[in-house]
């Protein structure tokens, strides 16, 4: 059944730039991107059998590739035990001990597409996202900037759908403070 | 009223994730009515979460293999298959 030209070269040649893109969007790495589009490949290869030939291959190996991603992040937040208790609160900061505002957000008068078009807000951006704790930054970029669905995030990061939201609303809270201290108060708006 | 902004603050975020209960919505809307301080976090957020999304689509749009990790990459196919 196996052809030639079905093999992981040529599919290396065809899809490898959009297997390596979808890896780079959800991973930030390239040495570890290229290693997971090997996986995929050589995966592929050795399951060639099982493709029923209902999708188109690029498809197929995309599947592949987003399992292989999953598998890594698991890996990766079982192995250096980034856990987050929910119990260990650090929303506490933002608040008074009745629960109001300690430190009242303000009203920020830009519109989204011009912040993301202005360079030194992206880097400030970028900057915050990196500073967040670690688990809460894996969420928050699987969700907010690859555009995950809860179900995928919760399943890859192993957390429930309840811990999910408590992480996420800890990111939340975080980078507006963060955003508003480096950007927002200091008026460096271009 | 101001007891519940921690409250309302995680019902905001939520709202990015999933859809609230009626009860949820009605609790919300109230308190925003309200609180300027929660209108100007839910619209912080909001506004951070739309420039989040953009960000993923542009990233990577030029990203390509370098001649190096595709040459590396047919290498490493030879010696395992």
């Amino acid at each position: 059944m196996k052809k030639v030209d079905d093999g992981p070269h040529s599919w290396l040649h065809e899809h490898g730039d959009y297997l390596y893109r979808f890896a780079m969007s959800r991973l930030h790495n390239e040495d570890l991107a290229a290693d997971m589009l090997q996986e995929t490949l050589l995966a592929g290869w050795k399951g060639f059998d099982k493709f029923a030939g209902q999708s188109s291959i690029r498809t197929w190996l995309v599947g592949i590739l987003k399992h292989k991603i999953i598998d890594h992040i698991r890996r990766e937040i079982r192995g250096r035990n980034l856990s987050e208790a929910v119990e260990n609160d650090p929303t506490s900061a933002y608040f008074n001990s009745n629960g109001s505002w300690s430190d009242a957000p303000a009203a920020w008068k830009e519109n989204p597409e011009d912040l993301f078009s202005n360079e030194q807000f992206y880097k400030t951006l970028e900057s915050c996202i990196n500073k967040l704790p670690e688990k809460q930054q894996i969420v928050f970029r699987m969700r907010d900037i690859t555009g995950e669905d809860t179900e995928t995030t919760c399943k890859t990061c192993d957390v429930t759908s309840t811990h999910l939201h408590v992480l996420l609303h800890r990111a939340r809270l975080a980078l507006r403070t963060c955003l508003n201290i480096h950007w927002f108060e200091r008026g460096n708006r271009s | 009223m101001r007891h519940a902004c921690k409250k309302i603050s995680q019902l905001a975020s939520d709202r990015l994730d999933r859809p609230l209960s009626l009860l949820e919505r009605l609790k919300f809307k109230l308190h925003l009515s309200m609180c300027s301080h929660c209108r100007d976090f839910d619209h912080n957020i909001k506004l951070i979460h739309k420039v989040t999304a953009m960000m993923h689509t542009t990233d990577y749009g030029q990203t390509r293999l370098s001649e190096k990790q595709r040459q590396q990459l047919h290498n490493n196919l030879n010696a395992i298959k």
